[in-house]
């Protein structure tokens, strides 16, 4: 018995050798490393696409030493960890947020940097008659007067993503209150979620266009197509930007301030991102339309009613 | 296809590794207290106590470690966050009241039995320790690997102080979450069914080393 009991504790002693060498090994790793980290938060749809490893890659070739950490999460989520100095830079949008984080002293160095449009998407059917529509203001009173008498439903991405801000504020532009009606249903999930969802259910939403272009060359979409699509219509243009923390400080901010540069030398690569996978950009470079788009957006920061009226 | 595919064994040897390594480490503590709490009578408030804890919702662990860890946070100093190392504490803690409940059920009762069997047969304080811990190893063994399966299965911790970043802190539980999240449920369920078929043969291979050691 002895022998035996000899040999176990031998074996423990082993055991706890290895995981103290692990841990110090796991530590060191951490605390020695050479590299500089710069955490960038950053909206779903966005992280979703695959523009943004594809940025980072370019980035990382031009300035070795450096790793950029993307930590994908819905724009409110995103501004929370800016805030609390979780991620040094933040690429979100969602204006009237912004601004709020800007004007509170969180975030500073904004640039727009991409801009896309906003679409309404339903079933080919189309019984709530949104083809047509000369406003999305319109297409949504169409969609409201359809829901309340029981031929369609709607699927809210409920999850205070950019997106569903500008659902809320289009509903309150537009003097009308859906929820509490069956016919609106919060999905609080992300994009692509709620558009499968909305094609399970044949149902309409509000969507960006670069992810329902993504889900529909995939084929997963078989029974939703676009209803209402207008880029000369303000209420649809979803703007992306940029924002450094104000609480990020040293060689990360170094870093991240060259990367919101880097973004807007490299306006090309979004041009034609996606533009082979799924036969048109899903974004456009803001560089075309700067100024459009930064009065758009201080009108959006500043008109647009967050929730119902 | 061979990128897609270094992406999940990538994945997969990052999740082996971070909780595996959360495994040991709580094991070196949950296994020691398992066997403390065998020794003691009347410990009913203390059991259902640990044996409540075991459902922890790990979003809420998640949570409460990322407010902890978080650089406004009482240990933002010690700059964990958005680590595997983060991970692997948190899943640590994550499974100790399911290691110390299911390995203390294993040592309880025969514990006392044996040591007091072994001690007055003359042997030694340590040497009852070894044998009462030889004895019970299947049972601590099962109790280690249904602790690894809740620490590689969870998805809460990994996603709150992990961050899912690509290449640092993605585990399988988060790239699943992704991929769904994106739509991509084809390659959400390659990964699922590499989690299962790890989970399956963690417990086989441990099982069968117990067998051989047993002989």
């Amino acid at each position: 018995m002895s022998r035996q009991t000899c040999m176990i504790s031998r074996r423990l002693i082993a055991l706890a050798m290895i995981l103290a060498a692990a841990i110090v090994a796991g530590s060191a790793h951490v605390l020695l490393s050479s590299e500089v980290r710069i955490r960038i938060a950053t909206t779903t749809s966005l992280y979703a696409t695959g523009l943004l490893d594809e940025l980072k890659r370019k980035f990382e070739e031009k300035y070795p030493g450096v790793r950029i950490e993307f930590i994908a999460a819905g724009t409110g989520a995103a501004l929370k960890y800016a805030e609390r100095g979780d991620a040094c830079a933040v690429l979100v949008h969602a204006p009237s947020l912004e601004k709020q984080y800007v004007e509170r002293g969180v975030l500073e160095a904004g640039v727009i940097f991409a801009y896309n449009c906003f679409i309404i998407v339903g079933p080919g059917s189309d019984p709530a008659e949104v083809r047509g529509s000369r406003s999305v203001i319109e297409a949504f009173r169409r969609i409201y007067s359809a829901g309340e008498s029981g031929k369609i439903i709607f699927i809210s991405r409920g999850d205070l993503s950019g997106t569903h801000l500008r659902e809320l504020g289009i509903w309150g532009r537009a003097g009308l209150n859906p929820a509490g009606g069956g016919w609106y249903r919060e999905a609080a999930a992300g994009m692509e979620q709620t558009l499968i969802i909305a094609n399970e259910l044949s149902a309409y939403s509000l969507a960006d266009i670069g992810s329902y272009l993504r889900l529909r060359s995939e084929g997963k979409l078989p029974s939703l197509v676009i209803l209402y699509a207008n880029p000369d219509d303000p209420d649809m243009i979803n703007i992306y930007s940029a924002y450094v923390a104000k609480a990020c400080s040293g060689d990360e901010k170094r870093y991240a301030l060259l990367f919101l540069k880097f973004l807007q030398e490299n306006q090309d690569q979004i041009r034609v991102f996606g533009e082979r996978e799924y036969g048109q950009p899903l974004f456009r470079p803001a560089d075309e339309n700067i100024e459009k788009l930064g009065d758009l957006w201080s009108e959006f920061a500043s008109g647009m009613e967050v929730g119902f009226p | 296809m061979s990128q897609v595919f270094s992406e999940i064994l990538d994945v997969s040897l990052r999740s082996i590794y971070v909780s595996g390594f959360a495994t040991l480490l709580s094991a070196s503590w949950s296994i020691p207290a398992a066997y403390l709490l065998s020794l003691r009578r009347r410990v009913v408030v203390l059991e259902a106590l640990i044996e409540s804890l075991v459902g922890m919702p790990t979003v809420l662990l998640g949570l409460l470690l990322f407010l902890l860890l978080s650089s406004s946070g009482p240990l933002g100093f010690l700059k964990l966050l958005y680590t595997p190392q983060a991970i692997i504490i948190g899943q640590a803690i994550l499974i100790t009241p399911l290691i110390i409940s299911t390995c203390y059920r294993a040592l309880r009762g025969f514990a006392t039995s044996y040591l007091e069997l072994a001690l007055s047969l003359g042997a030694g304080r340590s040497q009852a320790v070894m044998l009462v811990l030889r004895e019970s190893a299947p049972g601590v063994a099962a109790s280690t690997i249904m602790g690894f399966s809740r620490a590689v299965g969870e998805l809460g911790i990994a996603m709150m102080v992990g961050g899912n970043i690509r290449g640092f802190t993605r585990v399988m539980t988060t790239a699943i979450a992704l991929d769904v999240a994106r739509g991509e449920f084809e390659s959400a369920i390659i990964l699922g069914i590499i989690l299962l078929v790890l989970m399956i043969m963690t417990a086989i291979s441990v099982k069968i080393l117990m067998g051989v050691r047993a002989q």
